[in-house]
């Protein structure tokens, strides 16, 4: 009985693990899946804004010495501003361009931003230091037996849910929103009922990276650890989460990130630490093969 | 008719260059000529793994980011072959280019139904998958601690060691795969790769079997990438999960792109050009630099696709050439009539 309560109770705290981690897969997701939905490009380099963020931060509390939430939020605006100069300078001269030439050039950027942060910062694994954290993140927020819950983790799910929450509300109630839907659809038609594609194009990729941005400080915070090839990993699972849920589908990058964030810890823990990251690989794989429009992803026919 | 002169333009250049490189151990470079030849033979190892990569986004125009888990497996192939069972290279090649193949078929079959971009995700997680494989099935392959001591290879019972002994073997390889993808390239196999290439749709239309020529092309490659791998393996003599990662698929990736893709010359091109400066950076600059010389590979990428996207020998002019040449032809026997 008491091995029982130990086994559910070790279960359960992976579960909570594994929701915090989705949640941070999800925000980083919803930056892949809205720019497959306006301009059908895998943006490789998604996973160096994440990166970029989580040492942008990084760098303002040690060597600017900005207050924790204040170099959150300007983390946050230079990365929707670095995700603007991203498409102007790289994607969009190659707009017409075969997908091949675009998709190399997505992977070029992606490799060269590594290697620029590697330049920067160095190839140490760096952490924020405690005493510039607000000192209540440590602190235990919920404890039940053996599972508990810190501030930390209330922080990240609820920075998660409510951005999620502003996402939803931009992309269906604003106009920039609807604009951004039309183009999704058919960019020349929305074109020509007089909405600046390049404009909605630019706006997607600044809340995109603004989401990855923010998503790497959390991670930063979460694993106490940040470093130049962090984001390689992390896109290809965000990736994962996203075809999961279905590319393009907003509502299925949350749930994708979810659902991998889960399977990532449990799998880990029950089946084998060593293959932790070959779960997602896995996941994506078998989605791709077998259910290539995701869980709640619609159909994307070709166009002759 | 065949025009004389322009067949023996390309003879001549194949000649000189197979002449050059016979001549090449010989030649007075003193006491670097060892240095020398070591990275030549990683150059022209590095021009047998791209030409393999090239039949994949070059011919058939589906980015392939998972060469590498193909070169991984032929490496340990060749390593686990020749410790286990003291295999001579010669059984040891064709069996690793066939592992490789088959790895490519079971791949590339399900998988080559897919759009583009995601076939290029999948090959991703499929390299990422070899890697974690090698690392952690210690019983088959050691894992981290790698396969040190793989014999080197014999001629006629003779062991290579010497290192223009592995350079005149690896231009010979080079040879055999540059007839190979010659060959093909003008077949109709390359014909068809190359309709897949500028339009699937209307390939399909023209009764191309799209499934069929795509998993063709993604074995050969596979299995040219698998054979790079076992030579690697034995002359190297040690590998190590860490020199299949990633970041290799992306170094070939690059040497196509800046060479053509497309066109076997500029491949050939690109991986001579960039693999030796690549050493000439690893003499130059410090460690901390180096380790980040990927930057360069990367900007190369985004600024080829900016400004030339055909490469340095592009393959369109080749392609326009001959056009030209049957239009004259045509011209010609019409101007007799």
């Amino acid at each position: 009985m008491e091995s029982l309560f130990e086994q559910s109770s070790l279960f359960l705290q992976q579960l909570v693990n594994g929701i915090t981690l989705g949640g941070v897969y999800a925000l980083i997701a919803v930056g892949y899946t809205m720019v497959y939905g306006v301009i059908q490009l895998i943006n490789f380099a998604h996973g160096e804004i994440y990166m970029l963020g989580a040492f942008l931060a990084y760098t303002m509390v040690t060597v600017l010495g900005l207050p924790f939430f204040a170099a959150f939020a300007l983390t946050l605006v230079i990365c929707a501003v670095f995700g603007i100069l991203l498409d102007l300078i790289a994607y969009r001269p190659l707009r017409n361009a075969p997908r091949l030439a675009a998709l190399i050039t997505a992977i070029g950027m992606s490799i060269f931003l590594q290697n620029l942060a590697l330049m920067i910062w160095g190839s140490q694994i760096k952490s924020y230091p405690r005493e510039v954290l607000p000192p209540v993140f440590s602190k235990a927020a919920w404890t039940f037996g053996e599972v508990s819950l810190s501030w930390l983790q209330v922080f990240i799910l609820s920075v998660t849910v409510v951005f999620m929450i502003l996402l939803h509300l931009i992309i269906h109630k604003t106009r920039i929103g609807t604009a951004m839907r039309a183009v999704s659809q058919d960019k020349t038609t929305s074109a020509l009922m007089g909405i600046g594609v390049n404009r909605v194009i630019s706006f997607t990729f600044a809340i995109g990276s603004a989401m990855g941005g923010m998503a790497g400080i959390l991670v930063g915070l979460y694993y106490n650890a940040i470093f130049p090839t962090m984001g390689y990993i992390a896109g290809i699972k965000a990736f994962a989460a996203a075809v999961l849920g279905g590319i393009g589908s907003v509502p299925g990058a949350m749930l994708g990130g979810g659902v991998l964030g889960i399977a990532e810890v449990i799998g880990a823990g029950y089946i084998s630490s060593e293959y932790r990251d070959g779960i997602s690989y896995a996941v994506m794989i078998a989605v791709i093969l077998f259910k290539p429009s995701g869980l709640i992803g619609r159909q994307i026919g070709e166009k002759v | 008719m065949p025009r004389p002169q322009e067949v023996n333009r390309s003879q001549v250049l194949i000649i000189g260059l197979v002449l050059l490189a016979l001549m090449l151990p010989w030649l007075p470079f003193g006491a670097s000529t060892n240095y020398i030849l070591r990275v030549l033979t990683t150059a022209v190892l590095y021009m047998i793994l791209a030409l393999g990569l090239n039949i994949v986004p070059g011919f058939t125009g589906l980015l392939d980011l998972g060469y590498v888990g193909f070169y991984g497996i032929g490496a340990y192939t060749s390593g686990l072959l020749a410790i286990h069972y003291d295999l001579s290279l010669w059984v040891i090649l064709p069996l690793a280019a066939l592992n490789g193949a088959l790895w490519g078929i079971l791949l590339g079959a399900p998988t080559l139904r897919l759009t583009g971009d995601y076939f290029a995700i999948v090959t991703f997680g499929f390299s990422e998958l070899v890697v974690l494989v090698l690392r952690n099935e210690l019983w088959l392959t050691r894992g981290p601690m790698g396969l040190p001591g793989i014999s080197p290879p014999s001629i006629f019972g003779h062991p290579l060691t010497r290192d223009w002994e592995f350079f005149y073997l690896i231009v010979f390889l080079l040879a055999v795969v540059f007839v190979v993808v010659r060959r093909m390239e003008d077949s109709r196999l390359g014909r068809a790769w190359f309709a897949i290439r500028e339009d699937e749709i209307a390939a399909q239309c023209c009764g191309v079997n799209l499934i069929r020529y795509k998993v063709t092309a993604f074995a050969i490659s596979a299995s040219i990438g698998a054979m790079g791998g076992a030579f690697y393996a034995k002359w190297f003599k040690f590998i190590h999960p860490d020199m299949f990662k990633f970041w290799e698929s992306i170094l070939i990736l690059c040497l196509i792109v800046f060479g053509g893709m497309g066109s076997i010359w500029g491949t050939m091109l690109g991986a001579l050009i960039l693999i030796p400066l690549t050493e000439i950076l690893r003499a130059v600059l410090p460690q901390s630099l180096f380790s980040a010389r990927y930057l360069i590979y990367g900007l190369i990428l985004v600024l080829m696709m900016r400004w030339r996207p055909e490469g340095l020998i592009p393959f369109e002019s080749a392609q326009a050439e001959k056009a030209k040449q049957t239009q004259k032809r045509l011209t010609g026997l019409v101007g007799k009539e």
